[in-house]
């Protein structure tokens, strides 16, 4: 009985030290340029799926500034916290939003897009201000 | 026998922690950031795996080890970062770093198959210095 619980804790171990990278393709942002973009705030915590076997918490209350569109929706940048989604690495990530849906992440260092791993229905509360 | 393994373990745990003023005394005799720069903090608030202390590369150039109850900072050009700590698997942090911005990477241990690993964290500036206050600088973290 031990050894097999050791098999299964080392298994689990490897496991978590091989997980695949997140799913990305580029994509293009057209930055917003005239005047700073309008701000989402948060209303209800959100847990997300970021990466294979990986979840951030969208807290409330956090602010996220829109910075440009995507092809795949707005992208938002959060303001004065950190986002990042995670695979194989770690990497930086702003939320793409098609309304209040979050379809997937933008990745300013790699200049791509990752579609949500939950797909593309979970919806935020956010109360949107403009600039 | 175990106590005399003990105090003799205590000490090597202890030799491998950063020892030198806690951010707290430092703090403010940290210098101010060029216009044209950006601050990266490195630090490692756990003991834990304190024998695992991979060099620290940010974008392939050595900055630092991941030494247990310490912290570093760097001072860079802005534009695209990478942050790697060669252990038993490598995980790789990437991020921007803008004119004026301070970012925090935390080198968390976490234990692989064999050996532990060091994994960079992106942290909150508000997280970050609540971690590091009890923290020790490492003055020249390249030695």
């Amino acid at each position: 009985m031990r050894h097999v619980r050791t098999v299964v804790l080392l298994s689990a171990l490897g496991l978590a030290a091989c997980a695949p990278e997140i799913v990305r393709h580029p994509t293009q942002l057209a930055a917003v340029t005239e005047q700073p973009g309008g701000t989402i705030e948060v209303l209800e915590d959100a847990s997300i799926s970021v990466g294979p076997g990986y979840r951030r918490v969208i807290r409330r209350g956090s602010v996220w500034v829109s910075i440009g569109r995507s092809v795949e929706g707005e992208v938002f940048k959060p303001v004065d916290r950190v986002f990042t989604v995670e695979g194989a690495h770690i990497h930086e990530a702003y939320l793409v939003l098609a309304g209040d849906r979050i379809v997937g992440f933008y990745l300013p260092v790699e200049r791509a897009f990752s579609p949500a791993p939950d797909g593309p229905n979970t919806r935020l509360s956010i109360r949107r201000r403009q600039p | 026998m175990r106590a005399r393994f003990a105090p003799v373990l205590l000490v090597l745990l202890l030799s491998a922690c950063a020892t030198g003023p806690k951010y707290t005394e430092v703090a403010s005799t940290i210098p101010s950031l060029m216009s044209s720069q950006g601050r990266i903090y490195f630090y490692r608030p756990s003991a834990l795996g304190a024998a695992v202390q991979p060099e620290i590369k940010l974008n392939g150039e050595k900055v630092g080890t991941a030494k247990p109850h310490g912290f570093y900072f760097v001072d860079r050009a802005p534009g695209n970062c990478e942050v790697t700590a060669a252990t038993e698997t490598e995980k790789k942090l990437t991020f921007t770093l803008e004119p004026r911005q301070e970012r925090y990477v935390r080198l968390k241990i976490q234990m692989g198959l064999f050996v532990g690993r060091i994994v960079p964290e992106l942290v909150d500036k508000a997280e970050a210095e609540d971690e590091l206050k009890t923290l020790s600088f490492i003055a020249d973290p390249l030695k």
